[in-house]
């Protein structure tokens, strides 16, 4: 007899009851020396502590990073992480990176066709030849 | 140290100084800066009311309005015991005893048949939403069960379902390269283009009873 792991009831989805924002820690790396980060210093000295303050569920971590292009990171909720790279953009192109990797979901940029997806059954269930009240020939 | 003190008030000073005042600049920017909900006049927000912003206590106070303020023909704004035909006020407890439901929404005119628990990514990039939001869609054609369908001509009455979905974020496609040439011409020219577009997850589908 083989061993069969317990069925899942049911299947977590985001929105559903709660939201949860998939964006769990962003990076913020900056160089002081260096030019290129330049509105990356000016977006942590002005900007920053308001993104921070309207955001309470998402980590901030600020730390240099000498002799290199400024950089955001994004960690999300299943695992993969998303990096821009800011170099020579100023304070509030900065700003609409950082709410680029905010709305981000971690998932990697897919081609859709469909506008539905869904999980559940269908409502109307599937078409049977063999029910109802069938169609003479 | 007042080097360091003067070049972080120049960082400072850049992205403000770079735009001089409103009413210096250009007539076709300040009209854009300032226009609102003009950009699309005949097309009035089918799906969405116009508070998408709004939490959930607003926008359900919100959502009646947009229904009675367009030009499609307008649901019956007296309760909907009084204004409904026998046959819908006969079989809508039927479709609401049912356990399935299902809804077309319209969104900017585009139909979506959707359950609860479904995701849809919009087709467009919503402005005005961030993530978490919740919006109250109002306009659908059809509602059904296993067995009942209701459908309205063209919209049903939006006071019949209650249908909320919660902005999950905004996703992106692979870069779109088309490359355009010319005949008899050696230039060939890449145009790119990645389009955003805004997801949203069904959080809820109620059919209203008497």
């Amino acid at each position: 007899m083989t061993i069969r792991a317990i069925e899942k009831v049911s299947v977590g989805q985001n929105g559903l009851g709660a939201f949860i924002l998939q964006c769990k820690k962003m990076d913020i790396h900056y160089c002081d020396y260096s030019g290129s980060s330049r509105g990356m210093n000016a977006f942590i000295k002005s900007q920053l502590s308001n993104f921070a303050k309207a955001h309470p569920q998402i980590e901030f971590a600020v730390s240099p990073r000498p002799r290199k292009h400024p950089v955001l990171i994004g960690h999300y909720i299943n695992g993969r992480t998303k990096s821009i790279c800011v170099k020579n953009m100023d304070s509030l192109q900065v700003l609409k990176k950082a709410q680029l990797l905010r709305d981000a979901s971690g998932e990697k940029n897919k081609r859709v066709n469909k506008p539905v997806t869904s999980i559940s059954e269908s409502v109307r269930g599937v078409w049977s030849p063999y029910h109802g009240n069938g169609m003479v020939v | 140290m007042s080097r360091s003190l003067l070049r972080s008030v120049l960082e400072l000073r850049t992205p403000i100084t770079r735009l001089p005042p409103t009413f210096l600049l250009p007539v076709r920017a300040r009209a854009l800066s300032t226009t609102l909900q003009q950009v699309e006049p005949e097309i009035p927000p089918r799906g969405v009311p116009a508070q998408t912003t709004a939490p959930p206590e607003r926008s359900s106070a919100a959502a009646s309005a947009p229904t009675t303020t367009s030009p499609f023909p307008p649901p019956p704004p007296a309760p909907f015991q009084a204004g409904l035909s026998d046959s819908v006020s006969q079989l809508l407890p039927l479709l609401r005893a049912q356990p399935g439901h299902y809804v077309t929404v319209h969104i900017h005119g585009r139909p979506y048949l959707v359950t609860a628990g479904d995701q849809v990514r919009l087709p467009f990039l919503m402005s005005g939403v961030n993530p978490g939001d919740v919006l109250r869609l109002d306009r659908a054609s059809v509602l059904g069960s296993r067995d009942y369908t209701l459908k309205g001509s063209p919209w049903i009455d939006g006071s019949l379902f209650e249908c909320r979905a919660v902005v999950l974020g905004v996703e992106s496609e692979p870069l779109r390269v088309k490359i355009k040439t010319k005949r008899r011409n050696r230039r060939s020219q890449r145009v790119k283009s990645k389009h955003r577009y805004t997801i949203l997850r069904i959080s809820e589908l109620k059919v209203m009873g008497p």
